[in-house]
């Protein structure tokens, strides 16, 4: 375990190293560019007959160019772009006077972007642990329902309509139930595969969407990570039903039935619990086993979100998050700050890995038999 | 072994659905949306779909050609190779992937500024190159998986006494003949990712933080399309369903480029992880 | 249970077993030989009720298989009945003690288990026992032979309760390659232990297997069960039927295997007494106690035999030898090219693998690429490079029947039956025409008929003058056909 330690934090060092120097290169380059302008920004903005305020100015400008080098068009957008940021830095500069923030990383910066961390871990691990239950509390539904070999709302309602011995008025209602729940099964499907900026978008005018709940919600149940993880848990339970213990098992007749309303079946309470047990039944070999093999999922899955809480904070703007600064200092080429934020999240990856593999260790070392043998190889 | 029928294929039907929904939402666009903002959507549709494809075979070559460098250097006993070149890789997958592509688009925006990526094709392909970078290990962890399981097995080391090349065992036996399905599997789930981060990060950089700075004018996808202030107006009209549910036929032919746009997405991602979840079903692949 | 019964098992289009009239007697010990893979424990699992109808479409004369299970009389054989089955690695939870899961469901009040425990791993090795019932089952400790040996223990405890209960008629007791990870001291007491409880109760019993050397010792030591044994075989002659087996057959056949005597005393391949591997030393010696380390050497044309206790490490020095497993000290000579454990590995893969020496691995399942075709299995081989190439015909009639057949050649691997895969793995591995030819249990899955046409294949390479090393737990057949000079013996000494 040491060696991989070792590793993680060898691995840390130099992509640290590495990150050091980009930012103090980026830092000694912003600092140059700040003193010396481009020549043709600052031929363009020498033209005394053009507003570069004025959007029309901007139009003739560009037209013009484009009329007399056809073949150099993007050239043409980015000397405009840079035109106005040049302008914007203009602007900014001004703002300097009144009191606000420099450029580059200073220790005010520093202060600020560090609380936005700290608030950015802090939803990441409450976001990780309700997917964590939730999956697993989800993924345990779906496969006591196979079990339980319930058809969908689709299949019911067509068996409901095909069933003649139903009177009439009944099989209506009942085909109409079961459609309704289909059609909302369906839409909240898609609310679950939706990319966190399409739910977002819907509900602006309804919620207070830069909340951190908003957040949080959001995080769980948007970008397709919750039912991906569900599914992958159902996926471990599925394999793992079909292994040789299992067998053992239910020759040593252990409960088998998936009934939710027996006493040796598997109730509702159960699969809700958030230290889910089975005591005397098969399930609870499959459900040891698919446990312990999402452990390691937790790596894959630690990175998903961090994507997805990235994408969340970036796509809706959400000021004072960690995430929207990072694209802010991207747009404005703050590369500096932008290598800091991109190292910061790639330091929490890091920790949730070493984590992981703290955690895995401690199992393999009870589950390999290592701490009662004395680590002796037979 | 006669195959089942399509309708017990799980993944087909899927396949179907998917190709089915959107030929019926091509169908009501062609009817009822106006036609510039109709060329915008199949442009945006068919440049993701070109993406997505791509992102497909790039991260195959780049995720087949480390797997194998990494089990050759591994069985070499290159130690300082192996390190250095799995360092690498840990890099890679320790970034989280929309700030890896994040910055890829800012190293592609100086190309396109310079003038080294011109064409729109280029354009694609270099967004596809991008997109890759950051989702091939999953290839190359599924093919050191599927090498490392098989080594276990004695069929490896029966077929190494028996005087066959350790290439031709990886290649031919392990990769293409028993981990075919795998393969088609992770392909698949690519795409679905791809086309996932891509529409996020074009929504990200599109919506930016006012109109007029932007990274570059990228080729439109689908996420750049969602994050126009048209189709933005269109899906926060949907809202307005929950409390006047008589609204919702006008979200059909007065919000259509957004709902559309938003729609093509989420079902793209839906059907495609219903098919890669039917398949890891049919061909056992758990 | 005692009424023949029609029996169809399919995994979706494909038919699995299809037979008529498969019937065990009921308060009776009935022994099953038959290929490995000719559906031997998916017959006794479907009658147990134990498969699972999500997996296999089963009917059992005429019911579906939910009926079936749901008929009184399955129900109470499941309640009063046990099954051993042949893969102990998978058919315990990794993530439970031993001790858990030997005392859970109806195992939880069943009575005996130190008095089991004690037999099966002998009175003095007491200590060491409650030790392993710590344990949570992992690929390489508790031993292969150890896992076996706990999930007999939870058969003998469930017996014990039944008899204790008074109960037992309606028993159906199934052990499914019961001494596949045994060696011969510890399937004696394996059987030693069964057929004393069943001289208490008798019960249904049926032991599947392919050990035919389960016959000796029964003959032997059991003779007073054998008006109350039934042996059957389970053979493919077109469709599947049950045929009655005559253990006597097997004793004459055995009588008449006669050694060959080898001209040769040059040696093929020799290998000094002690390889440290895994941490472990291994030393082989001429005596069966170990006294006696010497360098085993195996002649052109001889047949060589080395014997060990089960989980001791043959497989392990086979594959040291072989240049598989790297080991931490060996001295060995191969066809003249000297091995030890700083030979690089591109010397085997270049002048031996496939050209010197070859391993026929014991687990022909494993050995394949199962998606393979049997002509690609001999695709990549080097025989190609010969001039002139043999043909793939001639090369699998010796020990193939149906390599008449060509579609066989176009068969997927999987498909085959185990006894195929076996006899195909053999193929392989002879046809190369190597120096040294290394056997790992190759009558692993085979019928009677089969093992005589392997040990013809084995003499006939050695009149060729090929060096053959054979590890193989069949002492009964070749103890007869091995020199006593020939044989050696394997012990795993200390840690080292």
């Amino acid at each position: 375990m040491t060696k991989r330690v070792v590793e993680h934090l060898l691995a840390i060092v130099v992509v640290g190293a590495v990150f050091g120097v980009l930012i103090a290169r980026m830092h000694e380059e912003e600092s140059a560019r700040r003193t010396a302008l481009d020549p043709a920004v600052q031929e363009a903005l020498r033209l005394p007959f053009l507003d570069f305020g004025d959007p029309l100015d901007r139009a003739l400008f560009r037209e013009t160019l484009d009329a007399l080098a056809p073949h150099h068009r993007s050239r043409h957008n980015s000397l405009l772009q840079k035109i106005a940021e040049v302008r914007r830095e203009q602007f900014t500069t001004e703002a300097y006077k009144t009191g606000a923030e420099e450029r580059g990383i200073t220790s005010v910066k520093l202060l600020r972007v560090g609380a936005m961390y700290l608030q950015f871990i802090a939803i990441y691990v409450l976001v990780m642990a309700i997917t964590v239950y939730a999956s697993e509390t989800l993924g345990v539904y779906r496969f006591v329902r196979m079990k339980q070999k319930k058809s969908s709302s689709l299949t019911r309602c067509l068996e409901v309509v095909r069933d003649v011995r139903l009177p009439h008025a009944r099989r209506v209602v009942e085909a109409a139930r079961h459609l309704a729940l289909a059609i909302a099964k369906g839409l909240l499907s898609m609310v679950l595969f939706s990319p966190a900026y399409v739910i977002a978008y819907s509900f602006k005018t309804r919620f207070d969407t830069d909340s951190v709940v908003f957040m949080v919600v959001l995080g769980v149940l948007s970008n397709g990570l919750l039912i991906t993880y569900a599914h992958k848990f159902t996926t471990f339970l599925v394999a793992e039903s079909r292994k040789g213990y299992v067998e053992t098992a239910l020759v040593k007749n252990l409960f088998h039935s998936y009934a939710a309303r027996i006493p040796d079946g598997i109730p509702l309470v159960a699969m809700v619990r958030l230290r889910k047990r089975f005591p005397g039944h098969v399930f609870h070999h499959i459900y040891l086993n698919a446990h312990h093999q999402y452990l390691p999922a937790l790596k894959e899955h630690a990175s998903l979100l961090i994507s997805g809480l990235v994408i969340i904070e970036m796509a809706l703007n959400i000021q004072g998050h960690l995430s929207y600064e990072m694209l802010k200092n991207i747009l404005y080429r703050q590369y500096d700050v932008v290598l800091l934020i991109a190292f910061g999240m790639y330091l929490l990856v890091k920790g949730t890995e070493v984590t992981v593999d703290l955690m895995m260790e401690r199992e393999a070392r009870r589950l390999e038999n290592r701490a009662s043998m004395g680590g002796n190889d037979r | 072994m006669k195959a089942a029928p399509v309708w017990q294929r799980k993944d087909t039907l899927w396949l179907a659905v998917w190709i089915g929904g959107l030929t019926v939402l091509g169908l009501w666009d062609v009817a009822f949306l106006n036609r510039p903002a109709l060329l915008r959507l199949a442009s945006a549709s068919w440049n993701t779909a070109i993406i997505g494809c791509a992102v497909v075979v790039c991260a195959f070559v780049f995720g087949w050609s480390s797997a194998l460098a990494l089990h050759a250097l591994d069985h070499a006993g290159r130690r300082w190779g192996y390190f250095v070149v799995t360092f690498f890789l840990n890099l890679i997958r320790s970034v989280p992937q929309v700030v890896g592509i994040l910055l890829g688009y800012v190293v592609l925006t100086l190309l396109i500024r310079e003038e080294m990526v011109g064409s729109q094709t280029t354009q694609l392909m270099a967004i596809a190159l991008v997109i890759s970078i950051f989702v091939f290990l999953e290839v190359t962890d599924l093919i050191l998986e599927r090498i490392r399981y098989f080594r276990k097995l004695d069929f490896f080391d029966a077929m190494l006494v028996s005087g066959v090349r350790e290439s031709r065992i990886i290649n031919l036996d392990i990769l293409l003949r028993n981990s075919r399905a795998h393969l088609v599997h992770k392909a698949i789930q690519l795409f679905g990712s791809s086309v996932f981060l891509l529409c996020s990060v074009d929504f990200i950089v599109s919506v930016g933080l006012s109109t007029d700075v932007s990274l570059a004018n990228f080729p439109p996808t689908l996420g750049g399309l969602l994050a126009t202030m048209d189709s933005k107006q269109d899906i926060l009209a949907i809202s307005t369903v929950l409390t006047d549910p008589l609204s919702a036929p006008r979200l059909l032919l007065e919000h259509l480029q957004g709902i559309s746009t938003a729609f093509t997405i989420v079902f793209t991602l839906l059907c495609v992880f219903r098919m890669s979840s039917a398949f890891v079903a049919r061909r056992r692949l758990e | 249970m005692h009424r023949g019964r029609t029996i169809h098992i399919a995994s979706g289009e494909r038919t699995l077993v299809a037979i008529d009239g498969f019937a065990v007697a009921p308060q009776q010990i009935t022994i099953l030989f038959g290929e490995s893979g000719i559906g031997k424990s998916l017959i006794a699992k479907a009658l147990y009720g134990i498969l699972d109808p999500e997996e296999l479409t089963v009917t059992i004369d005429g019911m579906s298989y939910e009926q079936y299970r749901s008929l009184p009389e399955t129900q109470q054989l499941q309640a009063e009945s046990f099954f051993v089955f042949q893969e102990p690695s998978t058919h315990l939870n990794p993530l439970m003690t031993l001790h858990e899961q030997l005392n859970e469901g109806s195992l939880a009040a069943a009575p005996h288990e130190a008095e089991i425990l004690r037999r099966l791993w002998s009175a003095s090795l007491e200590e060491e026992v409650s030790a392993l019932l710590r344990l949570y089952p992992k690929p390489y400790r508790p031993s292969g032979g150890e896992k076996q040996r706990m999930l007999l223990a939870m058969a003998f405890k469930k017996m014990d309760a039944i008899i204790e209960a008074g109960k037992g008629k309606n028993s159906f007791f199934v052990f499914d390659e019961p001494s596949g990870s045994l060696d011969n001291t510890y399937r004696d007491v394996f059987l030693e232990m069964l057929f004393d409880r069943y001289r208490t109760a008798p019960m249904t019993i049926v032991l599947i297997t392919h050990d035919y050397s389960t016959i000796g010792t029964i003959y032997e030591h059991h003779a007073d069960l054998l008006p109350r044994m039934i042996f059957k075989e389970l053979r493919l002659d077109g469709e599947l039927r049950l045929h009655t087996f005559a253990p006597k057959d097997y004793l004459r056949w055995l009588d008449q295997l006669r050694p060959l005597a080898h001209a040769s005393r040059e040696a093929a391949l020799t290998i000094e007494p002690e390889v440290h591997v895994h941490g472990r030393l291994l030393r082989i010696t001429r005596d069966p106690q170990g006294r006696e380390p010497c360098t085993m050497a195996v002649p052109y044309g001889g047949l060589v035999y080395l014997k060990a206790a089960s989980g001791v490490g043959k497989t392990t020095l086979v594959k040291t030898i072989t240049g598989l497993v790297r080991p931490q000290r060996m001295r060995a000579r191969v066809a003249g090219q000297e091995l030890d454990e700083r030979t690089p590995i591109h010397v085997w893969r270049k002048h031996l693998w496939g050209k010197m020496m070859t391993l026929v691995f014991q687990h022909a399942d494993e050995a394949f690429n199962l998606e393979s075709s049997v002509r690609g299995v001999f695709a990549g081989l080097p025989i190609w490079r010969k001039r002139p190439a043999p043909s793939l015909d001639r090369i699998l009639s010796d020990l193939m029947s149906e390599a008449t057949v060509l579609s066989f050649l176009d068969k997927k691997v999987k498909q085959l039956s185990g006894g195929q895969k076996q006899r195909l793995n053999l193929v392989r591995g002879m046809c190369l025409d190597t120096t040294l030819l290394i056997l790992d249990e190759p009558l692993n899955g085979l019928d009677f008929e089969s093992a005589g046409k392997v040990i013809q294949m084995v003499q006939r390479k050695q009149e060729q003058g090929k060096a053959i090393l054979l590890i193989s737990h069949n002492e009964d057949i070749f103890d007869r056909i091995v020199p006593k000079d020939d044989i050696y013996y394997l012990h795993a000494v200390t840690s080292a």
